[in-house]
């Protein structure tokens, strides 16, 4: 049978492009106004990060040269600039991190659960496209474009974040959006999102409950992961006979003192790689997990 | 019609086409609107090998394997086939058995909620069947895919897209196989702006781009679901014109379920009647409407022992639509029912005695 499969396509396809050409570009198309809002956000976050790097930088350093400072207008306090321009770097972090949130809401409501909520899905499968197929396309080409605009958010992010480290007083890597948004685990949050939005929009098969319900278990699966990130790695233990005072860029996981002493359990700034490729691995497992029960479910429901 | 069939270019598939021509020939002595009743009344329904689908085994498709099939495979199949949603829920379709030889144009009547999408889903490979099997052009579902069209019932179209940008999707879906001069004429006889949103089409201007998708892949079946519902008498007649040529230019199956029966009378040579998703009666129309007669005598007479479909008293004087076991008394009044008759009086009597194959019948045409 698969023989003679074989031979109608190559009998029937002319010569040039293969046949899988037209479904992405079919993807691309329905999907051109997601795709614009994406690359719009990706270059939004952009021009912030060089805004607070330039602009907002130039200010705090007006403060610190203390020339053109008002005392009786504005704050002539460096501690207080650098904050502010710490947070305005990482209102970035967060967009970046739980930019997840609305990939999950895309792809469990206007990328499956619309096509299976108005038939539109069932348009394709008759149109020589396997439902197998129709997915495959369906994931790849939105993950091509998370992958990528994703990589771009983490780099940019990690610049502006490195640009002036002086000055990043209200920050810290252990910021629980910060650790995402500087490195591989925002890409793999959002495409775990893909994923979880497909699957529960498969389960569900209508728009509105598959969106929420996406959303809400990427929020909830962060939100678990969160609490357990500081277990992901084993953490550094300190004992003291006097206090102890630990440098400003470690995690500290639990401290006090007993009959031994004074203690200190952390993870120190060098954690930050194995702590969030160990979380990436995690997010990574889910979403792979999530796509082989949309896959399945799907094939068990179609012919 | 906007054309001859014959105007069409010769297309990727045109070897498939292949010792058909008595098809459009046929449509241009007679009209598009009466080659379908022609085909019903000329044609022997036992010699499948008279119809332009012979061709077919001889086709690219079945080039690796040249052993000649004496009987072109069935279009479609199914034996004791059933699908219910859902573990413990409704059966929309139960035991289903039939058999559709390639070449007709099908009618499948029946109540609403009666199975008839279901069965078109099942056919088109858009729901795995609870159980029993349907064959499609000799094949799953899921391998026909390419060679099977489907318009559901809802017409169902990407609504951000325009015109030109849906039949683009069909070209990009269907390579190798996208007919783009018969989808672009069955738009352009419909007046839609290529350019328009599909959000901004009435239903009927959309029936028309989704069957304009449906033929333009050039299947070998064609499932529609309720296709003429929400066209005006015009774009309906002018449409079912297009079906019927396509269906005689290419040796197309079509299946397409419909509640208009008069409609279906003028065009389709095959029934299909299912009731509480089953079917209660499947064959040749010619053959169908011969095996029953209509018959009126006095109210006393016993019918026994052919097999009453429908009866009615009015009066001293009974009038019933039967499936006579032998022949009947000279003195009974008889008369050949309509399809529509017909139809009407199994809708009107869900009780009445079904005239389906059975599996075994179903078994012996597919060896």
């Amino acid at each position: 049978m698969s023989a003679q499969v074989q031979a109608i396509s190559t009998a029937s396809r002319p010569p040039g492009p293969p046949a899988v050409g037209g479904l992405p570009g079919t993807v691309l198309r329905l999907h051109r106004a997601a795709l614009l809002v994406w690359a719009a956000f990706v270059a939004a976050v952009i021009v912030w990060l060089l805004f607070v790097t330039q602009v907002t930088a130039a200010s705090v350093r007006a403060v610190e040269e203390n020339d053109h400072c008002d005392p009786a207008r504005d704050m002539c306090s460096v501690p207080y600039a650098a904050y502010l321009y710490s947070r305005a770097i990482d209102h970035a972090g967060t967009l970046v991190c739980y930019s997840f949130l609305a990939v999950a809401a895309f792809a469990a409501g206007s990328l499956i659960g619309r096509e299976l909520e108005s038939g539109t899905a069932r348009l394709a499968w008759t149109q020589g496209v396997t439902p197998t197929r129709w997915l495959v396309a369906k994931l790849a080409v939105p993950a091509a474009a998370i992958t990528f605009g994703g990589t771009v958010l983490v780099l940019a992010f990690r610049w502006g974040w490195a640009a002036n480290p002086d000055w990043m007083w209200g920050d810290s890597w252990t910021f629980s959006d910060v650790f995402v948004a500087l490195g591989p685990a925002a890409v793999a949050y959002a495409l775990c999102a893909l994923a979880v939005g497909a699957l529960t929009a498969l389960v569900l098969r209508r728009t509105l409950p598959a969106l929420g319900v996406a959303c809400a278990a990427m929020w909830l699966l962060n939100l678990v992961l969160e609490h357990l990130r500081d277990a992901l790695w084993p953490t550094r233990t300190r004992t003291s006979a006097k206090p102890l005072v630990l440098p400003n860029d470690v995690w500290e996981v639990a401290s006090g003192r007993d009959a031994d002493g004074y203690y200190a359990t952390f993870h120190p700034a060098s954690h930050f790689w194995p702590l969030h490729l160990v979380e990436t691995g995690l997010v990574l497992a889910v979403a792979a997990a999530a796509t082989t029960a949309a896959f399945a479910l799907l094939r068990r429901g179609t012919a | 019609m906007t054309d001859t069939p014959t105007d069409r270019p010769e297309g990727p598939a045109d070897g498939r086409s292949d010792g058909r021509t008595e098809g459009p020939t046929d449509l241009r002595t007679d009209g598009p609107t009466e080659g379908p009743t022609d085909r019903r009344t000329d044609r022997p329904t036992d010699r499948p090998t008279d119809r332009p689908t012979a061709g077919r085994t001889e086709g690219p498709i079945n080039r690796p394997t040249p052993a000649p099939a004496p009987v072109p495979a069935p279009a479609l199949e199914a034996t004791a086939l059933g699908k219910r949603f859902g573990r413990r829920g409704r059966r929309a379709l139960q035991d289903c058995t039939f058999h559709l030889p390639a070449g007709r144009v099908c009618a499948v009547v029946g109540h609403n909620g009666a199975g008839k999408s279901t069965l078109l889903a099942l056919a088109a490979g858009l729901l795995a069947p609870s159980e029993g099997t349907v064959t499609v052009l000799g094949t799953t579902p899921a391998a026909a895919r390419a060679r099977v069209g489907y318009v559901a019932q809802d017409k169902p179209l990407y609504p951000q897209l325009s015109v030109a940008e849906t039949l683009r999707m069909g070209a990009d879906l269907n390579p190798g196989r996208w007919d783009e001069v018969t989808a672009d004429r069955i738009v352009a006889a419909g007046d839609l702006d290529p350019r328009a949103r599909i959000r901004s089409l009435s239903g009927g201007q959309r029936t028309r781009v989704a069957l304009a998708l449906a033929l333009g892949k050039r299947p070998e079946l064609l499932l529609l679901d309720e296709p003429m519902a929400d066209l005006d008498p015009l774009a309906r007649h002018q449409l079912m014109g297009t079906l019927m040529a396509q269906a005689a230019q290419y040796g197309t199956t079509i299946v397409m379920s419909s509640h208009v029966v008069a409609e279906l009378e003028d065009s389709c040579d095959h029934l299909l009647l299912m009731g509480g998703g089953r079917v209660r009666l499947a064959g040749e129309i010619d053959e169908l409407t011969a095996g029953h007669t209509r018959v009126a005598v006095t109210a006393d007479t016993d019918l026994a022992p052919h097999t009453v479909v429908e009866s009615r008293t009015t009066g001293r004087q009974l009038s019933a639509l039967i499936r006579p076991a032998g022949p009947l008394p000279h003195e009974w009044r008889t008369g050949t029912p309509t399809l529509e008759e017909l139809v009407l009086s199994y809708l009107r009597n869900p009780e009445a005695p079904g005239l389906a194959p059975v599996p075994d019948r179903a078994e012996e045409a597919a060896a």
